[in-house]
C-alpha cells in the first residue's frame, strides 16, 4: 500500500518535473548551493564545501583561470585576436620557469622541431585524448564529482573522464600504459596528494610538444582554499625526458550556472590532413 | 518586467560564463594573420559540428565569378557560450565575414567577426574580443 502510494507520488513528480527539465537551458542552468553575498551575488571567497567525512569537496565545474594575453608577440600558436585564448600554460608548461622546462637534449631538439611545425602532429589535433596534465590548462571545462573514496573528473573534449581513487589502493606495479595513467590520492590535511603512473610513451603535455615518457610519474597537490578556486601544484618526474623533476602551479576558477556540453572532436575534423599537406619546409 | 529581468539575467550570464574555446589546432599552422579577408556572400551550408563549426558562402570575385569560401569558427559549445546556437545562421543568410585567409591561399578562412546582413548584428565568432580579461590586439 505504502509502496503503491510512493510509486504514484514518484510518477507525479516525474510528470510535473519533466516539462521543466526539458524547457530548461542547461547552458545557463543555475548551480545549486552557491554561497551568496547579501546582494545575492556568488560569494567566491566563502569556505569550500566539505564531504561527509569532513574533507574539502572539490565538486564543481572548473576552468583554467589564466587567459592568453593579447600581445603582438604573444605566441606562435594562437593569435588571440583571431582565436580564443586559454592559459598560457596550455601552450608551454614552462612559461613561468626561467629557461623553460629542463629538457634532456633529445627532448629539447624534438620540441624545437615541433614548434617549427606549429605543433601539427599534436595528438590533440588528431582528436586523440588530452592526457594529464593538459586538461587542467586547456580552455575547456572540467567537472569534478567528488565522493570520500573517489574523485571523478569529467572532460568536455571527447567526453572523456579520469578517476582518482582515494580508497587506499596502491598504484599498479606494472600498469598497461594509458593516456590518463592510474591515479590514487591521499589527504595531507586539506590537501589531496594525487600520484599517477602508467602513462603511455611520447605523450604531449602542451602545445609546444613537450614530451612525457612511460617513465613519468606525476604528483598533483590539490586544495580548495575557498568556494571559488581550486589550486594545483603539479610535479612531473620523468628522468628519461627531463634533467630534473619540475613543478608548475595553477589556479582553476569555478564556473557557475552552466553545464558541460560534449565536444567530440572527430565529428567533423578536417584540419589534420590539410595541415600535413602544408607542413612547413625544413 | 519579467521579460526585461530575464534579458538582463541572460546578458549577465553570457558575460560571466563566456568561456573561450581554444582551437584544436594551432591557428598559425593553418591560417595567416597577415592575410586579412573581408567576404560578403550568401550562406550555402552550415556544419554545426566539432571540433570547429564551418560554414560556406558564395562570394562574387572582382570579375563577377561566384566562388564558394569555407569559413572556420570555434567549437559549438564555445560559440553557444558566447551567444550563438545552431539556428543563428541559416542557409541563404547573407553575411559578412572578417578574418584571416588560409596559409595555402585556398578559399578558406578563419572568422574573427561575422555580421548577419538580415539583422545588421555583429556577432563575434572565434574572437576573444569583448571577453573578460582579454585585451585587443
Amino acid at each position: 500500500m505504502m509502496r503503491a502510494a510512493y510509486s504514484r507520488l514518484l510518477f507525479l513528480i516525474l510528470l510535473l518535473g519533466l516539462p521543466i527539465a526539458y524547457s530548461a537551458q542547461w547552458l545557463h542552468y543555475p548551480t545549486a548551493g552557491v554561497p551568496r553575498k547579501p546582494d545575492r551575488s556568488p560569494n567566491l571567497t566563502a569556505p569550500a564545501p566539505r564531504l561527509s567525512d569532513g574533507k574539502p569537496d572539490f565538486s564543481g565545474i572548473w576552468h583554467t583561470a589564466r587567459l592568453i594575453p593579447c600581445t603582438p608577440d604573444g605566441n606562435k600558436f594562437i593569435d588571440c585576436g583571431t582565436e580564443i585564448g586559454g592559459s598560457p600554460l596550455a601552450l608551454d608548461l614552462g612559461t613561468d620557469m626561467p629557461g623553460g622546462l629542463p629538457y634532456q637534449p633529445w627532448a629539447a631538439a624534438l620540441v624545437k622541431e615541433r614548434k617549427a611545425d606549429h605543433g601539427i602532429d599534436d595528438p590533440h589535433v588528431r582528436c586523440l585524448p588530452d592526457n594529464p596534465p593538459r586538461p587542467w590548462v586547456m580552455p575547456h571545462l572540467v567537472k569534478a564529482v567528488h565522493t570520500p573514496r573517489l574523485l571523478v573528473l569529467l572532460y568536455e573534449v571527447n567526453a572523456m573522464y579520469r578517476q582518482i581513487f582515494v580508497d587506499g589502493r596502491p598504484l599498479p606495479a606494472d600498469p598497461n600504459p594509458s593516456w590518463n595513467g592510474y591515479s590514487t590520492g591521499k589527504w595531507e590535511g586539506d590537501t589531496l596528494v594525487v600520484q599517477t603512473n602508467g602513462f603511455r610513451d611520447d605523450l604531449w603535455i602542451d602545445m609546444a610538444g613537450s614530451p612525457m615518457s612511460e617513465a613519468a610519474t606525476m604528483t598533483e597537490r590539490m586544495r580548495r582554499p575557498n568556494y571559488g578556486s581550486l589550486e594545483l601544484e603539479i610535479t612531473i618526474n620523468d628522468p628519461k625526458t627531463y634533467t630534473r623533476p619540475w613543478t608548475v602551479k595553477m589556479t582553476q576558477h569555478i564556473e557557475l550556472d552552466t553545464e558541460l556540453i560534449d565536444e567530440v572532436c572527430l565529428e567533423n575534423e578536417k584540419s589534420y590532413q590539410r595541415l600535413q599537406s602544408i607542413r612547413p619546409k625544413k | 518586467m519579467m521579460m526585461r529581468i530575464s534579458k538582463i539575467c541572460l546578458s549577465l550570464t553570457l558575460f560571466v560564463t563566456a568561456v573561450p574555446a581554444l582551437a584544436h589546432h594551432s591557428f598559425a599552422a593553418e591560417f595567416d594573420a597577415s592575410k586579412p579577408v573581408k567576404l560578403t556572400g550568401s550562406v550555402t551550408k552550415v556544419e554545426w559540428e566539432n571540433p570547429h563549426v564551418w560554414f560556406y558562402i558564395d562570394v562574387k570575385d572582382p570579375s563577377g565569378k561566384t566562388v564558394n569560401w569555407g569559413v572556420e569558427m570555434g567549437s559549438p559549445n564555445g560559440l553557444m557560450r558566447v551567444g550563438w546556437d545552431r539556428k543563428t545562421m541559416k542557409t541563404g543568410d547573407v553575411v559578412t565575414v572578417e578574418g584571416s585567409r588560409a596559409k595555402d591561399d585556398s578559399n578558406n578562412a578563419n572568422a574573427r567577426v561575422v555580421t548577419l546582413a538580415s539583422s545588421g548584428k555583429r556577432l563575434f565568432a572565434a574572437s576573444s574580443q569583448g571577453q573578460p580579461g582579454q585585451g585587443q590586439q
